[in-house]
Parts: structure tokens; C-alpha cells; sequence
């Protein structure tokens, strides 16, 4: 579903990210872990069209995505769940949710989208109408997770889903995407917390100062030693 | 007299929330100072006063010098701040200095040096309200419906309309709003549209109170404008209207009841001056940014 070809991606003018290949299938929970300021987050935004790759190629159910803008794979799919959850501070919880589902002009779609959304964070309902700004950082997390629903997104792009959260908000947010995926979202995440990424994926990756050094079937990557030493704590 | 002072001052600050309107939109969205949306006041005056001339409807030149402007808008966005986005605002400043002084001269060349005037007697549907002790021209009346008109479009587009929604997303964090399926060239060009649109607008306005038009007419409002949006907090469109009104008023009841040894367009500078040393962020700033 996505393939990304030995990318390359500066950022700041120093090279971010060099010669990074993977590869998502349709229906997998592909994760990528990786030390603070590895490259993760250029990835996903290189994914997403916010940072432009220097050399190599990204396709998305065998479109070339490389020059398109962001708003185009939006629309043709990918959902985003940014780092530190970038929720619009100044719009409501529904004007954050409507502006997710940005591209959908089908108002029935969009209605069933919300409804989903409010069923699945009963919370989100009840602040419908409260600024963004004012909620806590789980509920902002919610809202970030909602949003990125909204689009019914075929591959859903999640950078960071644990950071900041206390841990008992950490487990339902990896429950809240666990369910997606069983609802049929393929999902690349990019995790600090790899234990709990590699319990939750299929797959993964690891990414050290911008290079892929190791790949593998998640529960096997759970049992390797470097791993464990490196970011299981021991 | 007070009254009278105060109607004064709100005519007055109207003509400047649109003239200021354009510059906020834009601030609230590029984060750059566009300078060269005064340029547009002046051209905006131009084409409108052509068109008066040419077609003799003053509601149909409003709207070719606003519709005019706004096109030119999309063109300077496209083709000036969109190539430079991204890099140091600065970069941004001088190229809509030299846009702007680009235009006054485009303007002298044009339409000659000299001063000219909109035709003295204007069709207008209603007149004026003159009692004992207090007038209102009916010029005057013309600034503020078309500011009071233009402003609720605003306010509506804005808060109402699918666009103002994307507006409002790309203002308050452009990276997220592109990821999540909006389009900002799109809206960028819709800002430059409506903000240059006003600037016409008001400019117009200015030409037919106070009668004379000339190609270094933007250059006071240009200053005056940056004043207003500082003042303002900086890319809020309400705060910018409340500023604009207070600095309209400040000027009417400094210059009808003190007087002032100063130039009357000081007095925004002075009072700014005294705001910012007081409030440094502004009046209406955002509380967590």
C-alpha cells in the first residue's frame, strides 16, 4: 500500500533521514521505533508532503505521491496524527473535527464520521462546543485521534501517540488505535515507547540517526537483545 | 458637540478597520507585513474614481475597484509572497516596501501627479441629517454602511462558511491545516482577495469624503495601518475594528478638544506609543501565544 524508496531528506540543510526504504501492506500495523531525534518524525512528515525528499520515491497504492502537496494525500487517504497533537487551539472540538474531514463533501459521510467519533470518545461530545485550547492533554490527544477518523483514512500516519500522556491515557490511546486497525485501518505509528509499540504492531522497524539498521516481525524484534538493551530498558 | 465629536471619530476609524483589515488578514495567516495593501487603497481610489467617471454608478465602481484589487491581490500573493514563504520575514517587509513604492509611482505615471477629485455631486440614495447642533453628511453615512456591510461579510465568511473554517484552521497552524486536506493556496488567495478587496474599498471611501485623490495618498495610511495592527495584537481581525474606532476617536476628540501643536495623523503614533509602553503585546492578544 506504501512504499517508500531509499529517501532521502534534509532538514535544516543536514541530511534527516538517508536512504530509508519501507514498505506497509494493506491491513498492517507497521511500526517504526527509534531514539529521540532518529528521524521519525521527518519521515511521517515526508509521508504527508510536509517536507520535501531530496532523492528516492513514496507510493501509495501505486501512485507516485512525491510531488504532490499535502492537501492531495489527504484526499486520496492518508490520515495524520501529528507529534504533540497540533489540535487548532482557537476552533471547537467539532470545528476540529469537521476541519479533519476537510475533504469529504459528502455531508452524510461526514455526519456518520462524527457520530463515530463521538461514540468512540463520549468525552468529545460533551465538549462539543469548548475551545480546544482549554482541554487537558489526554482530551486534546482524543481530539488529535478523532480528527485524523474523520477522514475514514485508508493508512493512518501516527507520530507519537504516548508522549505526554500519563501512562493509564497511553493504554486507551493504543486501544483507541488498536480498534481502528481492527476496523480495517492500516497503520504506520512512530513510537519513543517501543514496548508498547512492538506489543501492539505487526511489524516494525528500527531507525538510528536517519538510517534503517534493523527490520523484522515485531514479537521477534521484542525478543533481540540489542532492542532490548537499547530501548526496552535492559 | 461631544456626539458630533464621536460620530466624527467612528467615520473616521471606520474608513481605517478596512484599511487596516487587509494587512491583519494577512499578518493572521503569512505572518509577514504587507505593506503594499496600502498600495491598493491608492490604486483601489483610482480605479474607482475611472469608473465613476465611466459609468456614473457609484455601487458599480465600489465593486470593479474592489473586484479589480482583489484580482491584483491574488497576483501579488502568487507571484511575490508565496515564492518568498518560508524564508526571513524581513525578506517579505522590503519586497512589499518596493512594491508599494513601485505603486505610487505606477499611479504618478498613470493617472498624472496631480491631485484629482470625485465629481461633487453624488447620487446618493439618502440624504444627510443636519439638527442645531449636530450633522451627519451623507457621506458620511455612505462609510458606514459600507464599512458595517463589508465587516458582517467578513464576520460571516469567516465563522459561517466552509473557506472561513479552513481561514481559520491555516491561521492558527498552516502545517496541520495542509495535512488535513485543506488547500491553503486556495485560501491564501481567497485572504489576499478580501484583503486587498477592503483596502480598495476604503480607499474609495477616503476619495469621496474628503474629495481628493493622489497617488501619495497610501503613504500616511500605510504607517497608520501598521500602528492599528500592532495595536490591534497582531492578526486579529476584531481587535484590529476595536483599534481602528479608538484611534479614529482619539484623533477626533484630541483635535476638537485640545487641539494639538502636532501634525493630526501624529496623534496615532503618540498614542500607540503610549499603549505599547503600557501593554507591550498589544490590547487584544491571544493569551498563550
Amino acid at each position: 500500500m506504501l512504499k517508500l524508496e531509499g529517501i532521502h531528506v534534509y532538514y535544516q540543510e543536514s541530511l534527516a533521514v538517508s536512504d530509508v526504504s519501507i514498505s506497509v501492506k494493506e491491513g498492517e500495523f507497521v511500526t517504526i521505533i527509534g531514539a529521540n531525534g532518529a528521524g521519525k518524525t521527518t519521515i511521517m512528515k515526508a509521508i504527508m508532503g510536509l517536507i520535501r525528499v531530496k532523492k528516492g520515491k513514496i507510493h501509495f497504492e501505486g501512485d507516485d505521491l512525491t510531488n504532490k502537496p499535502p492537501w492531495v494525500r489527504a484526499e486520496m487517504g492518508i490520515g495524520y496524527i501529528p507529534e504533540g497533537r497540533r489540535v487548532f487551539p482557537d476552533l471547537s472540538v467539532v470545528e476540529n473535527l469537521k476541519v479533519g474531514a476537510y475533504t469529504i463533501k459528502n455531508k452524510q459521510i461526514l455526519n456518520q464520521n462524527l457520530e463515530k467519533v463521538f461514540f468512540l470518545f463520549p468525552r468529545l461530545k460533551e465538549r462539543e462546543k469548548q475551545l480546544a485550547r482549554s482541554m487537558s492533554g489526554g482530551e486534546q490527544q482524543m481530539l488529535a485521534i478523532g480528527r485524523a477518523m474523520m477522514l475514514n483514512p485508508k493508512l493512518l500516519l501516527i507520530d507519537e501517540i504516548s508522549m505526554g500522556l500519563m501512562p493509564i491515557l497511553v493504554n486507551t490511546a493504543f486501544a483507541s488505535i488498536k480498534k481502528m486497525h481492527e476496523e480495517g485501518v492500516t497503520i504506520l505509528l512512530v513510537e519513543q515507547n517501543a514496548k508498547k509499540a512492538l506489543a501492539t504492531a505487526d511489524r516494525g522497524y528500527v531507525l538510528e540517526t536517519g538510517r534503517i539498521v534493523l527490520e523484522d516481525r515485531a514479537d521477534i524484534l521484542n525478543q533481540k537483545d540489542e532492542i532490548k538493551k537499547a530501548y526496552l530498558g535492559g | 458637540m461631544l456626539l458630533q465629536q464621536i460620530i466624527n471619530g467612528i467615520v473616521v476609524g471606520s474608513v481605517y478597520s478596512l484599511t487596516a483589515m487587509g494587512a491583519t488578514l494577512v499578518y493572521s495567516i503569512l505572518r509577514i507585513l504587507d505593506i503594499a495593501n496600502a498600495g491598493a487603497y491608492a490604486l483601489g481610489a483610482y480605479v474607482g474614481l475611472f469608473s465613476y467617471v465611466a459609468t456614473d454608478n457609484l455601487l458599480l465602481s465600489f465593486l470593479i475597484g474592489m473586484i479589480a484589487m482583489g484580482i491584483w491581490g491574488i497576483f501579488v500573493q502568487k507571484f511575490l509572497y508565496l515564492p518568498l514563504l518560508g524564508k526571513s520575514p524581513l525578506i517579505s517587509l522590503i519586497t512589499s516596501i518596493g512594491l508599494f513604492i513601485f505603486l505610487g509611482d505606477f499611479i504618478r505615471l498613470w493617472a498624472g501627479p496631480q491631485i484629482k477629485d470625485f465629481p461633487a455631486d453624488l447620487k446618493l440614495p439618502f440624504s444627510g441629517i443636519k439638527t442645531e447642533n449636530l450633522t451627519i453628511m451623507s457621506v458620511w453615512i455612505l462609510v458606514l454602511l459600507t464599512t458595517a456591510i463589508l465587516l458582517l461579510t467578513l464576520w460571516y465568511l469567516i465563522t459561517k462558511t466552509k473557506i472561513g473554517l479552513a481561514w481559520r484552521a491555516t491561521a492558527q497552524d498552516l502545517e496541520i491545516a495542509k495535512a488535513m486536506g485543506i488547500n491553503v493556496n486556495v485560501v491564501v488567495a481567497f485572504n489576499f482577495f478580501l484583503g486587498y478587496s477592503f483596502a480598495a474599498a476604503a480607499g474609495i471611501m477616503i476619495g469621496i469624503m474628503y474629495n481628493f485623490i493622489s497617488p501619495t495618498m497610501g503613504d500616511v495610511p500605510a504607517y497608520k495601518m501598521l500602528a492599528i495592527i500592532v495595536l490591534g495584537g497582531l492578526g486579529n481581525p476584531v481587535g484590529a475594528v476595536v483599534a481602528a474606532m479608538l484611534i479614529g476617536l482619539i484623533e477626533t476628540l484630541v483635535g476638537g478638544y485640545i487641539g494639538f501643536f502636532l501634525p493630526r495623523d501624529s496623534i496615532a503614533f503618540i498614542a500607540v506609543i503610549i499603549i505599547l509602553l503600557i501593554k507591550p503585546q498589544g490590547l487584544f492578544v491571544r493569551k498563550n501565544i
